[in-house]
């Protein structure tokens, strides 16, 4: 391994202290402010004040159940293609240096996700009601 | 001395800053309960402008509020959830008390209304009016900051010290104690308050009606074709079915009892005219009739009672106990036909009569109000419960023996708002598959305090996730008895209650109402007064559907229009304000004409509207129209098929947009709308989208006649000379003592109508609004059947609903275009 060059990196300093300084006060302040927000000010505890708002009705049956959620697929999906941008927007960084052989692997990158895209479209992940029927998440 | 003054004055430093603060930044939860809402939401946008005073834009939850603003009336079915919000909002809180219901419940001492918030929760400040306008509860705003500043001590409270004050602390009032009864103000206890001599079981002599002379009631003549349908039906049911001499308004059949069904069945599938629609379903408690012996007795001076009642056996059974009213319409002929059938009470004082459900699924509603307000039971309804009424209400309050006054039954307290839930919503559920066992299927109850709900209604979804499997709707949290109280208001007087059926069509209803006396009486109104009825009523729908759409907007998340349309809306209250002097309820309608003339400058106003009108209107249009979230969430959802329409009895820009042409002022045109030029836009998808476009194409349709109106207005008097039924002009009454006596007589106890029954209807923004009233030759009405559309209208929601998402949901109320009062009444 050869050494780092001098200048390279900026000359170590024993910089610890302040650090701990920086995080007590942190720590610090966050305490004070989550204090005074739970201490400061009247609180009065009654039934009806912990009693879930629904339109003023008394809501009826329990919040526990198995609550349908589509969303919930619509969501994961969203986050594999985000990310799968991420990759894309790297391979735009370096897209002289990788040259063609790059250009392929990513236009079959890309064909691969596009595939994807329409099976999950074709199985109907992407319509509201049909993945509420059968995801049954 | 010096070391106990230093935290004192530490703290009074404190409290100013806190009190500056709270000052400052109050966030007002919106609790509208009924009219005074309108003004209060016109006081956030933009002429207004409450943000200028430190109180933001409104919030729909109490969790996020501290100052509640009750605006309205407080029912007695909605005052638990009033206080529950209340409760549930964090400390400190206060309260504002706007408008005269809230605050004492102002002309609605009814039996359904409570007396006044404060009898349920502690009060910070009043603002009176009927309703207020928006500067008064800015000024009730500032007095509110006025006393935080001056009066609260929060500092010690805020450092947990002991001691101090903040937010309201002013007691619950008490009835006897610290608050009178009596709706007059303290000092009345002696004087009986007006009405009762009207009231069966009353001991009063004979009535001064009785002594003023009118002409008897309007007598219509039958057409060829209704004669027609008289002689089909004699020889289909033969005697069972006869034809009311005499009528004022339309075809009327008394029917027995046990062929009512067969009568209706045969009118809607069989008869030559086809009367498609059930235009309203009521009932008339007949045992307060006069010319029954009882009555007659007491006019004769029989007082005792014992001998009245040995009379009264004999000679009552001339009119039934109870008579049941069906209205029907046939769109082809634009006809309508009424069916009267008498009931009598049966052992246990049971009244009974068939449902006509399998006939009309409308009839469902019908039915139950019925039962609900006279007990007369539907054998074969469905569902047969409480309505309009708590299920805890006992007795049947349009029954003549039923006290009308909440003054004269026991006062509503705190005790009783806690104690007197409404119903759970598994009760009212008619979903199938209740409870556990569907593990993923829940409740979800959306109103009655609901932004999307546009008043106090409660839709109760049983839902799958997003999925509606179920709606059910719970009404009657915004039922401020108007049918009752037009049996104790004077003719006259009853018109105020009018406006506030319907709190954003203003004089349209009051339209209806007048013509329904008119009909009745059969009195002639001046042209010019017609015109002018045209004119207000044409500017409430334009003003009514700015509301809806900036509301409708406003509930699939476009703020903006909210802002403009409000703009719009204040300029035609200005004009409305100019000719009648009142915003929201402009009162100006009477017997015979109006109130006044039409003052000067009129005509530059309205020509300013009309002129800048269409323009703008298509500007804001442009922002939905155009905005592809808008139409995703209108087109092709909360559709009703024609059909489905018709049978359910939906009426307005409701029933066009179901591709039907159906529009009183073009089918039955009443105070000559047949002499403007107009046309009646309709859609055929009947989803929120039709509904859209067809009430925007109403409003340019509107200022169409609007134009029309003021550039043709003919001259001549505002209202008519028979001035046995109208209160007459000022100058005229000053001239000779006819008229004066007249005036006399008109503005005390009332002139007198004389005995008969007549439907008014008029098309008001939301569709047909239709009064029935019944006059026994009084100077009050026999009983006001009050046809409201949204009653009709509603009760669709749940076919439109099936199957949508809950997203959806507040799509279709929004295009629906609902107002409680006209539902509930």
């Amino acid at each position: 391994m050869e050494p780092v060059a001098a200048g390279a990196m900026s000359p170590f300093q024993a910089g610890v202290f302040s650090l701990v300084v920086y995080t007590v006060l942190v720590v610090l302040f966050i305490a004070s402010q989550l204090f005074l927000a739970v201490w400061l000010g009247e609180k009065k505890k009654s039934v009806e004040k912990s009693r879930p708002y629904e339109c003023g009705i008394v809501p009826t049956g329990s919040a526990r159940f198995r609550y349908p959620v589509p969303f919930y697929l619509v969501a994961i999906f969203f986050l594999i293609f985000d990310v799968e941008g991420a990759f894309i927007l790297t391979w735009a960084v370096v897209y002289r240096e990788v040259g063609f052989a790059g250009y392929l692997q990513m236009s079959f990158f890309i064909l691969l996700l596009l595939a994807g895209l329409l099976y999950i479209w074709k199985q109907g992940g992407l319509d509201w009601k049909e993945a509420l029927n059968r995801a049954d998440c | 001395m010096e070391r106990g003054a230093q935290p004192s004055r530490l703290l009074s430093i404190a409290d100013t800053i806190i009190n500056w603060s709270r000052k400052y930044s109050l966030w007002p939860m919106f609790f509208g309960l009924s009219c005074c809402f309108v003004e209060e939401a016109a006081t956030f946008t933009s002429r207004y402008d409450m943000a200028r005073f430190g109180a933001e834009v409104m919030r729909p939850s109490p969790r996020q509020a501290d100052l509640l603003i009750v605006s309205g009336t407080v029912f007695k079915k909605i005052a638990p959830v009033v206080l529950r919000l209340y409760e549930q909002m964090p400390e400190p809180k206060w309260v504002i008390s706007m408008g005269s219901c809230a605050n004492s419940g102002g002309m609605f001492d009814v039996y359904s209304v409570v007396q006044g918030v404060d009898q349920i929760l502690p009060v910070d400040v009043y603002v009176p009016g009927c309703p207020p306008r928006p500067e008064a509860l800015l000024e009730g705003l500032v007095m509110l900051q006025d006393k935080i500043m001056a009066t609260e001590k929060p500092s010690r409270k805020v450092f947990h010290l002991g001691g101090g004050t903040q937010g309201t602390d002013r007691p619950v009032l008490e009835i006897g104690s610290t608050k009178s009864r009596d709706p007059r103000g303290p000092g009345y206890e002696g004087i009986p308050v007006r009405g009762t001599s009207i009231l069966p079981g009353a001991r009063h002599w004979g009535s001064r009606c009785d002594l003023m002379w009118t002409p008897g009631a309007r007598r219509i003549e039958l057409s060829e074709g209704e004669l027609g349908l008289a002689a089909e039906m004699r020889e289909r049911f033969g005697e069972r079915v006869r034809l009311e001499p005499h009528s004022s308004d339309m075809p009327t059949f008394q029917v027995a009892r046990d062929s009512v069904k067969d009568v209706l069945g045969f009118l809607k599938n069989e008869s030559k005219i086809r009367f498609k629609r059930l235009d309203d379903l009521t009932a008339i408690d007949e045992s307060a009739r006069r010319d029954t012996v009882w009555n007659k007795g007491l006019a004769e001076g029989i007082s005792d009672a014992g001998a009245v009642e040995a009379l009264s056996g004999r000679e009552r059974r001339s009119r039934p106990d109870y008579t049941v009213v069906y209205q029907l319409l046939s769109f082809d002929t634009a006809r309508r036909v009424r069916i009267k059938s008498g009931l009598e009470k049966e052992g246990g004082a049971q009244v009974k009569t068939a449902s006509i459900t399998d006939i009309w699924p409308s009839a469902n509603w019908y039915e139950r109000e019925v039962f609900d307000m006279f007990g007369i039971r539907f054998d074969g309804h469905p569902n047969l419960r409480r309505i309009l009424m708590p299920e805890w209400w006992e007795g049947h309050p349009l029954r003549k023996d039923y006290p009308g006054r909440a003054t004269e039954m026991a006062p509503y307290t705190r005790e009783d708002a806690v104690r007197r839930q409404p119903m759970d919503a598994m009760e009212v559920s008619t979903m199938d598959n209740k409870g556990p066992e569907g593990d993923r299927e829940f409740f979800l109850n959306i109103g009655p305090h609901h932004v999307s709900t546009h008043g106090l209604l409660r839709c109760i979804a049983g839902l799958d996730g997003e999925e509606i499997k179920s709606l059910d709707l719970e009404i009657g949290y915004h039922h401020r008895a108007s049918e009752k109280l037009g049996e104790r208001q004077s003719w006259h007087q009853y018109i105020p209650y009018t406006d506030r059926n319907d709190y954003l069509a203003g004089s349209s209803l009051e339209f209806s109402y007048v013509t329904a006396v008119e009909t009745l009486a059969d009195i002639r109104v001046p042209e010019r007064a017609q015109a002018v009825r045209v004119l207000l009523a044409e500017l409430y729908r334009l003003s009514n559907h700015l509301v809806w759409m900036a509301t409708f907007a406003h509930d699939l998340g476009a703020m903006t229009p909210n802002f403009y349309t409000f703009a719009e809306r204040e300029m035609i209250l200005d004009i409305i304000e100019l000719i009648t002097g009142g915003r929201l309820h402009a009162e100006f309608l009477r017997i015979g004409g109006l109130a006044a003339d039409l003052p000067e400058g009129w005509e530059k106003a309205v020509g300013d509207l009309v002129s800048i009108f269409p323009r703008r209107l298509r500007e804001y249009e442009k922002l939905l129209r155009k905005n592809p979230i808008f139409l995703l969430r209108t087109k092709g959802i909360g559709r009703i098929s024609l059909e489905e329409a018709m049978d359910w009895g939906v009426t307005g820009p409701n029933l066009r947009a179901c591709g039907l042409a159906w529009d009183l002022r073009k089918k039955m045109p009443y105070s000559g709308y047949e002499n403007y030029d107009f046309e009646v836009p309709t859609a055929t998808e009947g989803d929120c989208y039709a509904r859209y476009l067809v009430r925007v194409e109403e409003m340019l349709q509107s200022v169409r006649i609007i134009e029309q109106v003021a550039r043709n207005m003919p001259s001549g008097r505002y209202v008519t000379d028979d001035y046995r039924y109208a209160i007459p002009r000022r100058d005229e009454m000053l001239r000779d003592i006819e008229t004066l006596i007249h005036h006399f007589i008109n503005v005390t106890r009332g002139m007198k109508i004389p005995v008969g029954e007549a439907y008014g209807v008029t098309e008001v923004p939301r569709g047909e609004h239709g009064y029935f009233v019944v006059s026994d030759g009084l100077g009050s009405a026999y009983r006001i059947r009050v046809r409201g559309p949204g009653f009709a209208n509603i009760q669709t929601l749940p076919i439109m609903a099936a199957g949508e998402s809950i997203a959806d949901l507040i799509s279709i109320i929004g295009s629906m275009d609902v107002i409680l009062p006209d539902i509930d009444r």
